[in-house]
């Protein structure tokens, strides 16, 4: 067993499909000769061969549309945007084509695709490169989003994306990609897909949240824990479609709820989740819900990052909350 | 000393041109401080200091052009290693950039391991929560100062409603207002020891038993002389309890359910100057009145001499009080809860019976059975009462 990191993961994961399955390709800017600007794909293509880790122009939205074309005939394409600043011109694809070929066709297509992408903040990169905007593709029918928050995850839930037989948007928390090391065995096990992970159990609080804000919140649970507050972590890893079921069962057992993410506030995941428990859970709430998020404006130049992002003390400020009377 | 080279500034460009140095060499400088300011083809990017320590030398000068992987500033760091989780160290003295992991901005890189456990998806468990109340009714119950943990819901799926929450708030509003009877001026002697245990079970019994008595009395006429009172009224009530088991036992009021038992272990009440004490005699059903003498001569005398032990004094399942032996010939003694069922004996007495033919005067004991009628049916506890009796009125 070696111990990587989550970048680490995700090339491991790459080369082991790549090799049991001739089908999956590997397209996009610079992952080939380069391998990839956070080196993802380092290696790849001396492995496999330019055909099948293949670099393209320039042009995300031809990237996509590519891949929903290998798809449907049966190939199963990685594609790599570099930033998720970029990715908004395969929305077209992903919309219109990705989500609804299997819809469109009556179930003759589907549509097996990855498209893999950086996103968030926290690393001091240029303007437009540190959005967190998963809730945009968790809103497209036929689209499934996938965060991972360690090694581990990104290693088993890129396999069962890469398998999945429906698109997947896979979405990679750069900030976290080398922060931390897991020891994992590359033996080709797939994580389940559309369940949240608990990660941590407990009686009073319960924290949602997903991809690189798990670090600062199982911080917030360690600090709350010294004063006697238990708090229940819960990776979502899945965003769209959401394991309900698992939150629900959580809140009605520690009856409160703090949602953190790194979006921007309105209209993000945090959103949705916490219609979903007053909707389902509101008999269980003892306290209203909180949401720790971004702010709803542009993300700020890297100096500013860090005060946009939740920090320690914003989760456990609004987990104290909501044990306040 | 640390070496910094000009990072690849993104979008694959060879050159940069030095447009500022924000720091000269001497600075002290720390991590993430604005060092300098290159132009690359598309714009002019801000580079931050990915150390702390002293400016030791400049590599390049404002308007210089510098190619990516070229060294840029030199840092005295005064010791080996950048702080952990910053950015990477270029590996300036092999004189070829390490890979920093990317191509804009730094990535935060540390070797500490993750170790998690991370359990998939939900155990379908719902249902087993704690209490399922809409916020308006949880706010009414905050407002009006009721623990709501403590309503059990009439609502839809046990939920509590607004109806629960004001019904309870009236319950405690009328039980304190009738505890509250204050003493008059004086020195109130705080209950100590069994008479505070006494006050405790008590209260308990009046707030939880349905209590029903039935008097009656067993003639003793046909009793050889020196018959043992106490283990023949032990006997009897083992009579009893096997005529009807159902005041042998416990009764749980919350969850409504009884135990019945097999055993039959007698409390006897005892007077004593400190208070009431109450030790237990025992698998009373297969012992001998002998054994049964011995049994109560032990715990006579360690209940006078207070050395009777806490586990002597529990655990029991029917109580005996024999508090005729001063005054008194019927009482209404209180069943101590768990417990169903109380026999009271009072003093024995010669009374004129009717007899075939005349009267005659008869030794007979009186009687008092207390039992908690939530549990019980008076037909139950007449026929307790009627095997006890027929019991004692054997001759031995």
């Amino acid at each position: 067993m070696a111990k990587v990191t989550l970048i680490e993961a995700i090339t491991m994961a790459l080369a082991h499909e790549m090799t049991r399955d001739d089908s999956v390709i590997v397209l996009g800017e610079d992952v080939g000769v380069n391998g990839g600007v956070f080196r993802a794909t380092a290696g790849l293509q001396e492995r496999f061969g330019p055909d099948r880790v293949m670099d393209t122009p320039l042009a995300e939205s031809m990237i996509a549309g590519l891949s929903v074309g290998m798809a449907a005939q049966g190939m199963r394409p990685i594609a790599e945007i570099q930033f998720m600043g970029f990715i908004y011109p395969t929305i077209d694809q992903m919309i219109n084509h990705a989500g609804r070929l299997r819809h469109r066709t009556r179930g003759r297509l589907s549509c097996p695709m990855v498209l893999r992408a950086p996103f968030g903040g926290g690393i001091h990169a240029p303007e437009h490169h540190s959005e967190s905007t998963e809730a945009l593709f968790a809103h497209m029918p036929g689209v499934r989003v996938v965060i991972p928050s360690s090694p581990a995850r990104a290693y088993g839930l890129l396999l069962a994306a890469i398998r999945d037989p429906d698109p997947v948007v896979f979405l990679e928390p750069k900030r976290i990609y080398r922060l931390q090391k897991q020891e994992i065995q590359d033996d080709g096990k797939a994580l389940p897909l559309d369940v949240c992970y608990t990660l941590r159990e407990g009686e009073d609080v319960t924290l949602v949240t997903w991809g690189a804000m798990t670090f600062e919140t199982l911080k917030a649970a360690d600090q709350l824990a010294k004063d006697n507050i238990s708090c229940e972590v819960i990776d979502v890893a899945t965003v769209s479609p959401i394991d309900m079921e698992t939150i629900l069962e959580s809140v009605e057992k520690t009856g409160r709820l703090v949602i953190v993410h790194e979006a921007a506030r309105s209209c993000g995941i945090g959103a949705e989740i916490a219609a979903v428990v007053a909707e389902k859970g509101i008999y269980d709430l003892e306290a209203p819900i909180q949401r720790v998020t971004g702010y709803d404006t542009v993300m700020p130049l890297f100096r500013m990052e860090y005060q946009y992002l939740p920090s320690v003390r914003r989760i456990v400020d609004a987990a104290r909350r909501t044990l306040e009377d | 000393m640390k070496t910094f080279n000009l990072p690849d500034l993104g979008e694959g460009l060879q050159e940069a041109e030095i447009v500022t140095w924000h720091v000269a060499e001497g600075d002290d400088i720390r991590t993430d401080q604005l060092m300098l300011s290159v132009e690359t083809a598309k714009a002019v990017v801000e580079v931050p200091s990915p150390y702390s320590g002293r400016v030791a030398r400049l590599h390049a000068a404002e308007g210089d052009l510098v190619e990516v992987g070229k060294p840029l500033i030199d840092i005295d760091t005064g010791e080996g290693t950048a702080a952990a989780g910053r950015a990477t160290e270029p590996a300036a003295e092999s004189g070829k950039a390490a890979d920093s992991g990317t191509v804009v901005g730094s990535m935060p890189v540390s070797d500490d391991e993750l170790v998690e456990t991370a359990v998939a998806g939900s155990r379908r468990r719902r249902g087993a929560g704690k209490v399922k109340a809409p916020p308006a009714v949880r706010a009414l119950a905050r407002k009006l100062g009721v623990d709501i943990g403590r309503i059990s819901g009439t609502g839809k799926g046990g939920r509590v409603t607004a109806d629960d929450v004001r019904h309870a708030t009236a319950t405690a509003a009328a039980a304190p207002a009738a505890a509250q009877a204050k003493l008059p001026p004086g020195t109130p002697e705080r209950l100590r020891g069994p008479r505070r245990a006494m006050a405790q079970s008590m209260t308990l019994s009046r707030s939880e038993v349905c209590p029903c008595t039935i008097f009656d009395d067993a003639d003793i006429n046909k009793w050889a002389p020196g018959e043992d009172i106490t283990s023949r009224l032990l006997r009897a009530i083992v009579a009893g309890c096997r005529a009807e088991p159902a005041l042998n036992g416990f009764y749980d009021s919350a969850s409504m359910s009884r135990q019945l038992e097999g055993r039959v272990d007698v409390a006897i009440a005892v007077d004593t100057p400190d208070g009431l004490i109450v030790p237990v005699v025992r698998g009373v059903e297969r012992k001998s009145a002998e054994a049964l003498r011995v049994d109560l001569d032990g715990l006579k005398e360690r209940t006078r001499n207070r050395t009777v032990a806490p586990e002597e004094m529990k655990d029991f399942t029917f109580t005996l009080s024999n508090f005729g032996m001063m005054a008194g010939r019927y009482a209404t003694p209180v069943v101590v809860p768990p417990t169903i069922a109380i026999l009271g004996s009072g003093g024995v007495r010669q009374d004129l019976v009717p007899v075939l033919g005349g009267i005659e005067t008869h030794p007979r004991i009186p009687l008092s059975l207390t039992f908690d009628h939530r549990c019980v049916t008076g037909g139950e506890a007449c026929r307790f009462l009627a095997a006890a009796i027929a019991d004692l009125e054997r001759p031995k």
